[in-house]
């Protein structure tokens, strides 16, 4: 009886833990989905509707009229694909780099590493309004301002550091013992690099290209600096122009970009997120 | 296979010094011929020139404008850049700094004397025509015009403040508001206000309240302000330098506001921390009679913005010993970087003619600078207020602090952070002004030591 007690008090326990861990996630997540759905709501509201000072989360009067009026506006769509071109092709790039990178600072120590992986941190003690000066002349003189090359290239230096670090911590999390085991059934070493080790980083490669190209498709200070002529201008910047003086903004159109800016970060996440469940190492060595 | 594979292991070292270089080789050639485009546009090719205008109309006009300009001057295109108001100082800093910056930019009068001090910007004295000399208002040319006669940019609108009111809360209230013969003075406003501030369910809680003003980074409004009071912070000392007090008109216009937020509890409380900006969706709803200090440029969010059977109105500058008001100015000015400055003035007058000028600020919604624009009948009209924003032309001023090395940092540092904690009620009058006078001293040495001069 006794002993029944226990276990059911024990039931009771993990019950009320688990609802209370799952009452904190949703607060969570209602923290975080807050602001997106409050700007969902907004670009659908007529404008005085967004201005009438009384919080709705439902639109009272339905209405696309600020996704018209950006879509309308050439310069949005540019952007937009100049934003898509430089997350790309910087999500690319910087996992190309970092993978092996990354691998061999792990894999292979040697007396640089050390040096290496510290030079990596201190390098991201800079804020950007430090550097953007001296970068800017640097890239002058390369003539890669006011090109998508240019911000290409300082997005993938600036992105590395983290990345590698990022990549660096997932090969420390596959056992040597997997590498040793394919090279005793004779595996050479590019195919324990691509059949073995490659599969199972899947997760973090996914981490790293949704890092990589969201950083690079939100970032706005570079974007402002570098970038002069018109056709080349990125999203962020784009946005900006949708607030005015003294704290103005056209509320409804902005939205409106704000929400049509986030749906590509959605997509590839929607793609990349079954990477993040494979490649799992449960019984790839035995304790 | 898997020969191939261990041959790229044994020759990895070169192959990644390959590969790199070859990255390496290829953004210089991307690179080199984006210059190669661009670099003959450079120097014979469009001049760019950064706008900031940002309201649909606003935008509108000056595409329609520098269009025409392109149509007539085939040899001296323009390219428009559409800069933003939150980043262009970032963007004009980094631009000085590197020497890449557009040929002619758009900014406000009371930040590019930052720029002037530290010699960014060409001189427009020489290029200006007598007709718009003579347009312009005098008290326009004072607050862009150096002790030298240098002029450091050409105003072309004017950032006036307004007093917006609800006629149908008066009407209920039975307040009379005042006309442009007979401005109410503070003591007015104080009246009104009480008679204005309504529990209208009876819980104790005010619903409707007299007055709002956006106090969130709000020096500008109390410098502007300040004047009215015959006071202006900014005073020359003894050795010609010039030195920040607090005196007996500053601290009335401090005490004027602060009795209406804390002791009569007449003025909204929430406009603490919220720009004036957002004072206006409160002002939609009727949950302000008046909205104090606003930008002229709000009666265009109210037009586009206000439901049906919502009225409103503009009234006079508030009378304190004057009504004055500070002035502050949006500006075109050149770099000194630029290599035609005669074309850049061309355009900028052809930009800013008597009939342009008048579009833009009806785009804008704000006060031109230009005496022919401020007298044309659009800008006399009463249902949008432009009557009493025209009027307040003769209401300007300009205040001491126009051309004071360090003012823009001295704002931020030392005048916002104070004035917002003695309106959330952590300070005394007495100690704003202990502090506002010790700061200040600090930030303004900083800058007389360095010797710039206006």
């Amino acid at each position: 009886m006794e002993s029944m007690n226990i276990i059911s008090g024990r039931m009771l326990k993990r019950r009320v833990s688990r609802v209370l861990m799952h009452g904190l996630i949703l607060m969570f997540l209602v923290y975080l989905l807050f602001p997106l759905i409050w700007m969902i709501s907004t670009s659908f509201k007529p404008t005085p509707e967004i201005y009438s000072g009384i919080p709705t989360l439902i639109p009272e009067v339905f209405t696309i009229e600020h996704y018209l009026t950006v879509l309308e506006e050439e310069r949005l769509l540019v952007s937009i694909l100049n934003s898509l071109y430089v997350g790309i092709v910087t999500a690319i790039i910087v996992v190309l780099i970092s993978l092996p990178a990354a691998y061999a600072l792990t894999r292979y120590r040697t007396s640089v590493n050390k040096l290496v992986m510290g030079w990596i941190l201190t390098s991201q003690i800079f804020p950007a309004i430090l550097i953007m000066i001296p970068l800017f002349i640097i890239l002058r003189s390369l003539h890669l301002t006011d090109s998508l090359s240019g911000l290409v290239l300082v997005y993938v230096v600036w992105d590395i550091p983290f990345v590698l670090w990022m990549l660096q911590g997932y090969v420390k999390e596959i056992p040597v013992e997997l590498e040793e085991a394919a090279a005793i059934d004779g595996a050479t070493q590019g195919q324990i690099i691509f059949k073995i080790i490659m599969p199972l980083l899947l997760p973090a490669v996914g981490a790293a290209v949704l890092f990589a190209f969201i950083s690079a498709w939100n970032e706005f200070f570079f974007a402002l600096v570098l970038l002069k002529s018109p056709d080349l201008t990125t999203l962020p910047v784009e946005l900006a122009r949708y607030t005015g003086i003294e704290g103005q903004a056209r509320t409804g159109p902005l939205a409106a970009a704000s929400f049509i800016a986030t749906i590509p970060s959605i997509v590839l996440f929607a793609i990349l997120r079954k990477w993040f469940s494979s490649g799992a190492l449960q019984g790839a060595v035995k304790g | 296979m898997n020969r191939a594979i261990s041959w790229i292991l044994n020759y990895k070292g070169f192959i990644i010094a390959g590969l790199l270089s070859a990255i390496i080789i290829s953004f210089y050639i991307a690179g080199e011929l984006t210059a190669r485009n661009s670099s003959g546009e450079v120097q014979t090719g469009p001049l760019r020139f950064l706008s900031l205008a940002w309201q649909e109309d606003a935008v509108k006009v000056v595409n329609e404008i520098t269009d025409q300009w392109n149509q007539r001057h085939p040899e001296q295109q323009v390219e428009l850049i559409q800069g933003s108001w939150s980043a262009v100082h970032d963007f004009l800093i980094t631009g000085f700094e590197t020497g890449d910056i557009p040929d002619i930019f758009h900014y406000e009068s009371a930040i590019i004397v930052d720029f002037a001090l530290r010699n960014y910007l060409a001189d427009l004295s020489p290029y200006i025509s007598k007709e718009m000399r003579e347009d312009v208002l005098e008290v326009n040319w004072a607050s862009v015009t150096r002790s030298s006669g240098e002029v450091i940019g050409i105003p072309f609108l004017n950032a006036s403040s307004i007093v917006l009111y609800n006629p149908d809360l008066f009407a209920e209230a039975g307040v009379t508001p005042p006309t442009i013969e007979n401005p109410w003075t503070w003591d007015d406003v104080h009246a009104a206000a009480e008679k204005l501030t309504i529990d209208r369910d009876g819980d104790g809680v005010t619903d409707q309240w007299g007055t709002a003003l956006g106090l969130r980074n709000c020096a500008n409004i109390f410098m502007n302000l300040s004047i009215s009071f015959g006071g202006s912070f900014f005073y020359n000392d003894d050795q010609g330098n010039i030195e920040v007090r607090v005196g007996e008109p500053e601290k009335k216009l401090l005490g004027t506001m602060a009795k209406m937020l804390f002791i009569d509890k007449t003025m909204a409380p929430s406009g603490v921390g919220k720009s004036g900006t957002e004072m206006i969706p409160g002002f939609l709803a009727g949950n302000y009679a008046m909205v104090v200090s606003s930008g002229a440029w709000a009666r265009q969010q109210l037009v586009e913005n206000a439901g049906e059977g919502f009225h409103w109105a503009v009234m006079p500058p508030i009378k304190a010993i004057s009504q004055s008001m500070g002035i502050n100015s949006q500006t075109l000015s050149v770099p000194n970087s630029c290599t035609r400055q005669a074309v850049a003035m061309e355009f900028i007058q052809f930009l800013l003619s008597a009939e342009n000028s008048t579009r833009l600020a009806i785009s804008d919604w704000v006060l031109p600078t230009r005496k022919s624009s401020i007298a044309d009948p659009r800008l006399q009209d009463v249902a949008s207020g432009w009557n009493i924003v025209s009027q307040n032309a003769q209401h300007l001023s300009v205040g001491p602090w126009v051309g004071l090395p360090g003012y823009v940092e001295w704002k931020s540092r030392v005048a916002n952070p104070t004035f917002q904690e003695f309106f959330s009620g952590r300070m005394s009058i007495e100690e704003v002004a202990e502090r506002i006078e010790r700061e200040s001293a600090s930030v303004l040495a900083r800058y007389q030591v360095r010797g710039l001069k206006w």
